[in-house]
């Protein structure tokens, strides 16, 4: 079997990561996600110790997508049901294109492989060694991102609530900003608009990597989503309960006005 | 233990120099710290970071490949590390705490190898094993005489 296939056909979450898995999964049914190249465990590994033939295998494959890149970890186990490694894996948006992909899969490796990641691995009974795949897409450059969850989290009301901030999602994610708060129902009615305060957004350089910036006076308190971008979150949301089942945690992005699903996981709760 | 998180001077140059310099390794000869030296990747980290943290789990070795990097334990600044130093060889096989926090003081490239990297080679090689294991004691009886 292949370590570097089209993200559309990546099935294999042992060698891929659920993350790569679930986005392929999303591809084959349909629902908006950016198009990419998912890197099982073993090719980042050699890559990340600068193997030329796998590093050409990756390049040659990855040099179709164009530039600027998003670079994100999908370490088996993670997301599983016994552990998130969330905050543990590194994601780098804005990689500029392949002459960087190298260095961008160093990083990512040792994020894997780090102090920090291995306590943690510790601590959640896991002494296996840390296996982390790939997933590499062309990067939406967002008006507008955030996150939904399809069941409210806090009432497990059947009701989708959504943040929502300016630019890339990493300012809500990050929690760098308050974000805009909204509630919407099963059946499509806004049931709750709360404006955040939005003051700064994530941006990316052309030279790489992403900056902060100061958002104009005007855009921080105001409502960053309109009914008709409410209602295709939603319906979204629908989409990702039927493919992947019910209480899902959505990242997204709005882009030149298309939506684009991020990434999609089960919710995972503290203290579980 | 005689080194560990806080360092030790050795020339710089290739992984398997530096290698022979560490005390871990002081029996193994050049055909057995090739195989440990071959898995060895490259990390940058930038100055200010901090690269391994006192009292935090721990995975990896690391040797300095260019860069300065400062070594405290508690508040105190112990000494400075520079290309060909080596740290935090005893992660590679306990993977316990670290004994010392080390940050960069300017970019810094190393070359690390982790805990899960390093012991199929021990458990592979017996040979290997056999001579970590009399090194280990080595030191052992160096820090029971005061010498360590």
């Amino acid at each position: 079997m292949s370590e570097v296939v089209p993200l559309v056909d990546a099935h294999d979450t042992s060698l891929f990561g659920s993350k790569a898995v679930g986005l392929g999964q999303a591809l084959r049914d349909g629902l908006p996600v950016p198009p990419g190249i998912a890197l099982a465990g073993p090719v980042v590994d050699a890559v990340a110790g600068r193997d030329e033939q796998a590093i050409e295998r990756v390049v040659q494959s990855v040099r179709p997508l164009g530039g600027p890149l998003a670079v994100r970890s999908s370490a088996v186990d993670e997301d599983g049901a016994d552990a998130s490694f969330a905050g543990q894996h590194l994601t780098l948006l804005n990689v500029p294109g392949v002459n960087e992909l190298t260095s961008a899969l160093n990083e990512i490796w040792w994020s894997a492989n780090s102090d920090s990641a291995i306590t943690y691995r510790q601590r959640v009974g896991l002494f296996t060694r840390p296996s982390v795949g790939v997933v590499v897409q062309r990067l939406v450059d967002p008006e507008t991102a955030g996150v939904m969850f399809t069941q409210n989290p806090i009432t497990g009301a059947h009701e989708r609530v959504i943040e929502a901030s300016w630019g890339l999602g990493e300012a809500v994610v990050a929690g760098r900003v308050i974000p805009d708060h909204y509630r919407v129902g099963d059946t499509g009615e806004v049931l709750e608009r709360v404006p955040g305060r939005k003051d700064v957004a994530f941006r990316s350089l052309p030279a790489g990597g992403t900056v902060e910036e100061q958002v104009a006076p005007e855009l921080v308190e105001s409502l960053c989503l309109d009914d008709e971008e409410l209602a295709e979150l939603s319906r979204l949301a629908d989409r990702c309960e039927t493919v992947y089942g019910p209480a899902r945690d959505v990242e997204w992005a709005i882009a030149d006005g298309t939506l684009y699903l991020l990434q999609c996981r089960a919710v995972t709760r503290a203290g579980t | 233990m005689q080194s560990g998180d806080e360092g030790r001077d050795v020339t710089a140059g290739a992984p398997v120099e530096v290698l022979h310099r560490v005390p871990l390794f002081a029996d193994l000869d050049d055909e057995e710290l090739g195989r440990i030296a071959s898995v060895f990747k490259e990390r940058r980290f930038p100055a200010g970071e901090t690269v391994i943290q006192q009292g935090s789990g721990a995975a990896a070795f690391f040797v300095i490949d260019s860069g300065e990097a400062t070594v405290t334990v508690g508040e105190e600044v112990r000494r400075v590390l520079t290309a060909g130093d080596y740290f935090g060889e005893m992660a590679l096989i306990d993977a316990g705490t670290r004994t010392a926090t080390v940050v960069a003081s300017t970019e810094l490239v190393c070359a690390g190898v982790t805990f899960w990297d390093f012991r199929p080679i021990v458990e592979e090689n017996g040979v290997i094993g056999w001579k970590l294991l009399q090194s280990l004691i080595g030191v052992y009886r160096l820090e029971l005489r005061g010498e360590g």
